[in-house]
């Protein structure tokens, strides 16, 4: 299948951001619990939707979490600069279910599943957040990627241009800048 | 023009090129101050706009970068957008004072300190522009500017300002040169003749035409003046050859008078001395005036008088010349003599003449007798006193020794 040749023609961007290093120490209870990475990963969530934009100006935002899920332990209601709200709803890993999404962040299920969910989304207006799929093979928007000095995440900018959303093109340069 | 007192004074060609050269001085330094100072502040506020543009372009470009805590694509954004001309340095804080990323010009091609120096100056305070979202302060950006530009803004404007001024001066000295060629030449040329007609009395000179007007009027007036000047001193010296005439000179005879005498005989004692030659001096008196004029009138006697001198004047050589001493007195000065014969010659040529019976207009006949007195250089002395003495004295002997023999001569009759 074109599978290979695709993946090799995706635009992949590397944002390495060490947000790790400054939160690390913000919250006691992760380091109890033992990821280090939550909350990069609720700033990095948070800060991705604010610099995406929806055609229709939701509010409160759902962000579905499908499937189980490693580091999205402070993800529960986020809270966006501008005053709106994403709210978190676990939904079961179907195409189904996925009717009120506006943000589909996407637990290990495994690349087949991932690679369904983000077609059935596609052109829908759904921002696509991969957490455990570091090279990018699900198609999804944002693949976060976890490095020793931090959390990082990679852009499919192909994904982006047919996602139905607009994502600020400060957040395709700063991601191109790291290219 | 030429004296040394009038050189100390400054030359019409200096004056004119001094004020010439301090007006364009004055024009340019102001002008080009002016245009400096207008240009710099215009540059400065142009300058300042644009940090405040870059400054909000930083923030607006790292904005999510900061809202990612991505230090270095807050770096890299803040270079790609604000590593320009004119830019100092950058930086960039997020809302806990810490600074997140900052970029420094490098080397500009001027001196360190004097970049310092003139940033310090021009740039004292960033443009500063607060990094916000949804009213939330989440970064500061600070851009320093660099007065490279401005200095060499500066330094070009100076130094074209510097050529405009050596343009200024040569203008300024070809300018002068004109100006003395069509102004000063002229009046050089007026001066230099109004010296010449004072030491050299040169009247006839005349001024040539000017291509000027006022100085070709001048220059006729002047013409004009020289003319009267010169009929002027022509009449002067006439008057006063005239004058010097009648001050040696006897108006009845037209003989020289006694200061005449004094001074020729001076005068031949002095080139007596020189050539070594010798002159003589004759006195004469005329015997029987007082009865021509006691008997006939003053109208008679100076008719003889003047019949007299008519004769003596006749009888002496060219070298020789008759005075009249005064009254019915004369004198002759006997030129370069070789010995006493030449001077019997002359008195016997005298005697000779005076023999012939006077013939006055209206009066008739008269006869007249004449004393004659000799003194001979350097015989008979060697000074004017003792010459006159000595003629004098021998002519008064003369005049008694005839008086006497006319009187036997009557008692012999």
């Amino acid at each position: 299948m074109p599978l290979r040749p695709l993946h090799a023609a995706l635009p992949l961007v590397l944002l390495a951001a060490p947000l790790l290093a400054n939160d690390a120490g913000g919250g006691a209870g992760d380091a109890a619990s033992g990821d280090r990475y939550a909350g990069a990963v609720a700033r990095t969530v948070t800060a991705l939707i604010e610099y995406s934009t929806w055609p229709s100006r939701p509010n409160p935002l759902t962000l579905c979490v499908a499937g189980a899920v490693s580091h999205a332990g402070q993800i529960e209601e986020l809270r966006l600069s501008d005053g709106r709200k994403a709210v978190r709803r676990n939904v079961a890993p179907s195409a189904a279910a996925l009717g009120e999404c506006e943000v589909l962040y996407l637990g290990n299920i495994g690349q087949p599943a991932m690679r369904q969910l983000v077609a059935a989304v596609r052109g829908k207006g759904v921002l696509t957040i991969a957490e455990a799929d570091p090279d990018c093979r699900s198609e999804a928007m944002v693949c976060l990627i976890y490095l020793p000095a931090g959390l990082s995440f990679q852009l499919n900018i192909d994904a982006v241009a047919r996602s139905g959303l607009r994502l600020d093109p400060r957040v395709l340069r700063m991601a191109r800048g790291g290219s | 023009m030429s004296a040394p007192c009038e050189s100390a004074l400054p030359t019409l060609r200096d004056i004119l090129a001094r004020v010439h050269l301090r007006l364009i001085l004055f024009a340019v330094i102001l002008a080009t101050a002016s245009l400096l100072v207008s240009g710099a502040l215009v540059i400065r506020n142009y300058s300042q706009r644009n940090l405040d543009l870059l400054a909000h372009t930083i923030g607006y470009t790292v904005e999510p970068a900061l809202v990612f805590g991505d230090d270095q694509a807050v770096r890299e954004g803040m270079i790609k957008v604000g590593g320009v001309v004119g830019i100092d340095h950058i930086e960039v804080f997020d809302p806990a004072g810490r600074l997140v990323a900052e970029w420094h010009r490098g080397h500009t091609g001027m001196p360190q300190w004097l970049a310092h120096r003139a940033n310090a100056v021009i740039w004292p305070h960033p443009s500063v522009d607060r990094i916000e979202r949804g009213g939330t302060a989440i970064g500061e950006v600070r851009v320093f500017g660099n007065a490279g530009g401005l200095l060499r803004y500066a330094i070009s404007g100076a130094v074209i300002a510097l050529c405009c001024l050596a343009l200024t001066v040569i203008a300024t000295r070809i300018l002068a040169r004109r100006l003395q060629q069509d102004v000063i030449e002229p009046l050089g040329a007026v001066g230099t003749l109004a010296h010449l007609v004072r030491s050299e009395r040169a009247f006839g000179r005349r001024l040539p035409p000017s291509g000027i007007a006022e100085i070709d009027h001048f220059a006729q007036d002047f013409n004009a003046l020289l003319s009267e000047l010169e009929g002027w001193h022509a009449g002067l010296t006439s008057e006063n050859a005239e004058l010097a005439r009648l001050a040696t000179h006897d108006p009845l005879t037209g003989l020289g008078n006694r200061a005449l005498f004094e001074r020729m005989v001076g005068e031949a004692i002095g080139q007596a001395v020189r050539s070594g030659a010798s002159f003589a001096v004759l006195f004469l008196d005329v015997d029987g005036f007082k009865a021509i004029n006691d008997q006939h009138g003053h109208e008679a006697g100076d008719a003889a008088l003047r019949e007299v001198a008519e004769r003596l004047r006749a009888s002496v050589r060219h070298v020789d010349s008759a005075f009249r001493m005064g009254g019915d007195e004369f004198a002759v000065l006997l030129g370069p003599l070789f010995n006493r014969a030449h001077v019997d010659a002359v008195i016997e040529r005298i005697e000779l003449a005076m023999g012939q019976p006077l013939l006055i207009p209206g009066f008739g006949d008269a006869s007249l007798g004449l004393s004659i007195g000799v003194a001979l250089y350097p015989d008979d002395g060697v000074s004017p006193q003792d010459l006159l003495r000595r003629a004098d004295a021998k002519m008064y002997k003369h005049k008694h020794d005839r008086r006497t023999n006319f009187e036997g001569g009557m008692n012999d009759a």
